[in-house]
């Protein structure tokens, strides 16, 4: 304790983790009642772990090694596992964008949830949220990684089913639940077999053990790729991903917050974590590679065919999140970071607009909400342009030079189909987010007769809530001001591109700017061209089918009727689910085990019990109350034994 | 030839029989009959073993003579309760006494 | 009185002694065997007598004479007087169980033939020191000296049998008249 309040360090990062975690038990033991209590607990909670974050970059920034706190949780003789703190530029900038959003989030929940019978609960879990996630960023050990991973998957179950009275909220909890728990079995697998095989998950000795090739090679493919399971699980990989679009099912901040942002970017975090662990087997990276493209494309296809607001930024989600994979699965250790870096940044700012949208209109169709006039709302038409801008790949926003650094990557590999499906892949994004901005921004009619809505149409402005809802104003700012300031972010973060580079990589930052200078030039330069454009064709066939004057506002992939059912229904992905889980499970392994149990275990029983009745009955008949069958069976045993004994 | 071993083959015969009439006689007299066949077998091996082997041949005798006391007092409590049963249960067939039959 | 010569094993009077054990294993079969009480009773009077016989090859006047007393003379007659009290003779007679029967005959000569190999296995060994002393002085001399205790117990035994089977015959008479 006294090492505690001595060390400035750990005593911030003690304070940033574990300040929410009381928080969240105040709130759920002490005032569930009362909501200004427990909202401002939460959020001072909150930000106070922003604080502290910010203080330990600030402190740290030219940090040379990495500090570490760790106590012994688990000791044997040859395992090891450590609880504590792990504090270099990767776990302090993760922490940073955590605490940030997180921080975001909950101030706009003031606006967004406001006057919901169970936002002490919202916020308890919230709290809860965001002590396993900085937990989780900052661990030593990845046992420690594992089991706050876990309690993220746990926030996120009870978050999106927060809603408890929908059953399809309720399902949409489960599913998420169930799904990434699938690909923690592997995560989990892939864990004991390195501790079994390697004796020790201290996150640091298995990336020195890794680079050095001190661990044998089978071992590290091995639980590599089983590792890497969680991160199919947890970041929505390809075949595990049906469950981020059904998680839309909580509340928009939450979607901002957890899917989008933080809570699926920790799959990605952990493979950046341990890369160099990763990087040394071929094999796990080969397929990281493969899954991380075939997301992308997929997810992309599925968001052209929803009309719903926040499934298309789910599926813009998982499609950067596969972005980022490719990133990393290629050799890009930073620019898959910087990507994961921005992605927060306006994935979450186009979530919070949305939130507005939806919280205005109560409905989550673009359609609905073009023709609602959902354009007058002007704060958050911008934002959401902006983030749009951003996710599709322009010129100067973040996601413009997060994308090149990983295209770049990907130009790297000798196979060039990677660098084709990233390329597709920026093509649809803009293509699909445009359509939405358009949808909203140019309805083809707007509704009329709903008079209610009109008068506000014309008497909007750019205070419009202030006169919707009068007294009500801080709602507006509270959901106004985070849009705002994430806006600002992602319009600046682009531009601390090397600074950046330099604080995650500082030893081969030199010789990464030198072998970015030599590649610069030719290669680069047309790798830019080619990227850009692919952006802006997307935007301009966008505008072409919905944008502009006397479009249809139809896509072209309404003319294929197959395909457009074929990605609407998510590549029937769930069906296929849904026929293994009927087949394979249900008539194959619950038949078994429920045969088994019935006849087996029970009939065993059953049988034993029956063997003991019909025994007795059988025996009862020595029990015949006839004097002379006893002595019948006592004179012969007598004399047997005694022949027995005369014959030895 | 007469040695012992004919004579303990005698009684062991006595006893066998007796036995067998213990065991598969119905009438509760003839088992009591038989039952005296086994004592009477019993006391041959007594006195045979007196007659060859034992060291004062007067001690073998006194056991027989109390064997044979006891086999009368024997005989006339089984008399008795014989006649109590057969008041009983109308019978002296030893299948009608199953009471205790499980 | 020493009849040990007349009978003694050695001489060539194995005729008599093999009859009486015909005689005697005869009694003892017609005792076993026949369902008629009657016949029982006569067989195991004749097989008694064949033991006293016996008793009388074995050098021992005295207790021959004892088991004509006891066993013929008194046990017997007391069976026959059961025999006329319950009178047993027109009652049923019901089959044979075979498999009883040959269940018991098979327990029985497993008990035989355990007797016997005990019989046969061990090797008899004779006292070193035996005395000749046959009279029934001594026998006399020792029941009221050394196994006095047990001659009074026996008394004793006798007296409560009576008693008991005078109880038990009579109690149960009172019970159903």
């Amino acid at each position: 304790m006294m090492q505690l309040l001595k060390d400035p360090i750990l005593l911030a990062v003690a304070t940033a983790t574990s300040l929410p975690f009381l928080a969240m038990v105040v709130i759920l033991i002490f005032t569930r009642h009362n909501v200004r209590l427990s909202c401002s607990i939460s959020v001072g909670s909150i930000s106070i772990s922003l604080l502290s974050a910010l203080y330990l970059l600030i402190t740290l920034r030219h940090a040379t090694a990495p500090i570490e706190y760790q106590t012994a949780w688990l000791l044997s003789q040859n395992v090891f596992v450590s609880f504590g703190y792990l504090l270099d530029p990767l776990s302090m900038l993760m922490l940073t964008i955590v605490a940030t959003i997180a921080f975001l989030v909950q101030v706009y929940s003031l606006g967004y949830m406001a006057g919901d019978p169970g936002i002490t609960r919202y916020y308890a879990f919230q709290s809860l949220f965001a002590w396993a996630m900085m937990t989780m960023v900052i661990a030593p050990g990845m046992m420690q990684l594992y089991i706050f991973w876990e309690l993220v998957g746990l926030a996120s179950y009870l978050l999106i089913g927060y809603y408890y009275e929908k059953t399809s909220a309720q399902q949409a909890g489960k599913k998420a639940f169930v799904m990434t728990r699938l690909g923690d079995i592997g995560f989990f697998l892939g864990l004991v077999v390195l501790l079994l095989g390697y004796g020790n998950l201290n996150i640091l000795d298995m990336n020195q053990a890794g680079a050095a090739h001190k661990i044998p090679q089978y071992l590290l493919t091995i639980s590599a790729m089983l590792i890497f399971c969680g991160v199919i699980g947890k970041s929505a990989q390809f075949p595990l991903m049906t469950w981020l679009p059904d998680a839309m099912e909580g509340p928009t901040p939450v979607s901002a917050l957890l899917h989008s942002a933080t809570m699926v970017a920790a799959g990605v975090y952990m493979f950046s974590r341990i890369f160099p662990f990763f990087a040394a087997s071929p094999t796990a990276m080969a397929m990281a590679l493969a899954i991380g493209t075939i997301t992308t494309l997929l997810a992309s296809t599925m968001a052209m065919a929803t009309y719903d607001l926040k499934q298309v930024w789910a599926y813009s989600t998982i499609s950067q999140l596969g972005f980022m994979v490719m990133g990393l699965a290629a050799g890009g250790y930073f620019a898959g970071v910087f990507h994961l870096t921005t992605h927060a940044g306006f994935k979450a700012l186009l979530f919070l607009c949305s939130g507005v949208f939806i919280h205005e209109y109560h409905t989550n169709d673009m359609r609905v909400i073009g023709q609602k006039g959902g354009r007058k709302l002007y704060i958050p038409m911008i934002c959401m342009t902006v983030g749009a801008l951003a996710l599709a790949g322009i010129f100067p926003f973040a996601g413009f030079f997060s994308k090149e650094a990983i295209l770049g990557v990907l130009a790297g590999q000798s196979n060039k189909i990677w660098l084709i499906g990233g390329l597709l892949g920026a093509f649809l994004t803009a293509y699909y987010s445009f359509r939405l901005i358009f949808f909203v921004a140019c309805p083809k009619e707007m509704a009329a007769g709903h008079g209610h809505e009109e008068a506000d149409d014309h008497g909007h402005g750019h205070g419009g809530h202030d006169s919707h809802e009068g007294h009500h104003s801080y709602i507006f700012w509270c959901m106004a001001i985070p849009l705002i300031i994430l806006a600002g972010v992602t319009l600046v973060l682009g531009f601390s591109q090397s600074s950046l580079e330099h604080f995650l990589l500082p030893q081969s930052a030199a010789a990464h700017g030198a072998a970015n200078e030599g590649g610069h030039g030719g290669g680069h330069l047309a790798l830019l061209i080619t990227a850009v454009s692919c952006a802006i064709g997307g935007i301009l066939l966008a505008w072409w089918e919905f944008g502009r004057k006397g479009a249809k506002q139809e896509g072209f992939l309404r003319r294929f009727v197959r395909v457009e059912e074929l990605f609407a229904r998510r590549w029937y992905m769930d069906d296929i689910l849904r026929f293994l889980l009927d087949s394979v499970v249900y008539c194959g392994f619950t038949n078994i085990f429920t045969r088994n149990d019935r006849r087996v275990i029970d009939g065993g029983l059953d049988g034993f019990c029956r063997f003991t009745v019909g025994s007795g009955r059988v025996a009862s008949f020595l029990q015949s109350g006839m004097l002379q069958y006893n002595l019948m069976v006592m004179i012969a045993v007598v004399g047997l034994i005694i022949l027995v004994f005369v014959s030895r | 030839m007469n040695s012992l071993s004919s004579y303990l083959f005698v009684a062991a015969a006595l006893f066998s029989l007796g036995l067998l009439g213990v065991l598969q006689r119905r009438n509760l007299i003839g088992m009591l009959i038989s039952i005296e066949l086994m004592l009477n077998g019993a006391n041959i091996n007594f006195m045979a073993f007196n007659r060859f082997l034992a060291p004062e041949p007067a001690v073998g005798q006194i056991v027989t003579l109390f064997v044979m006391g006891i086999a009368a007092a024997e005989a006339a409590i089984g008399l008795s309760i014989i006649l109590a049963l057969f008041r009983q249960l109308r019978s002296i067939n030893i299948e009608r006494a199953q009471e205790l039959k499980g | 009185m020493t009849l040990g010569g007349i009978f003694s094993v050695e001489t060539a009077a194995q005729g008599p002694f093999w009859m009486v054990v015909g005689l005697t294993l005869a009694g003892a079969v017609i005792a076993v065997f026949p369902r008629n009480i009657v016949y029982n009773v006569f067989g195991l009077v004749l097989a008694l007598t064949g033991v006293a016989g016996l008793y009388l090859f074995l050098n021992s006047i005295f207790v021959a004479m004892m088991q004509l007393l006891i066993y013929v003379g008194a046990i017997c007659i007391a069976i026959v007087f059961a025999i006329m009290l319950s009178r047993p003779l027109h009652l049923e007679a019901p089959k044979r169980n075979m498999a009883k029967v040959a269940a018991a005959a098979g327990a029985s000569f497993l008990f035989f033939a355990a007797n016997l190999a005990v019989v046969f296995k061990t090797g008899w060994q004779a006292e070193a020191q035996r005395s000749g002393d046959w009279t029934v002085a001594t026998i006399g001399h020792m029941m009221l000296t050394r196994y006095n205790l047990v001659f009074e117990v026996i008394s004793l035994v006798l007296l409560v049998a009576i008693i008991g089977a005078i109880l038990t015959a009579g109690y149960s008479r009172r019970l159903t008249s």
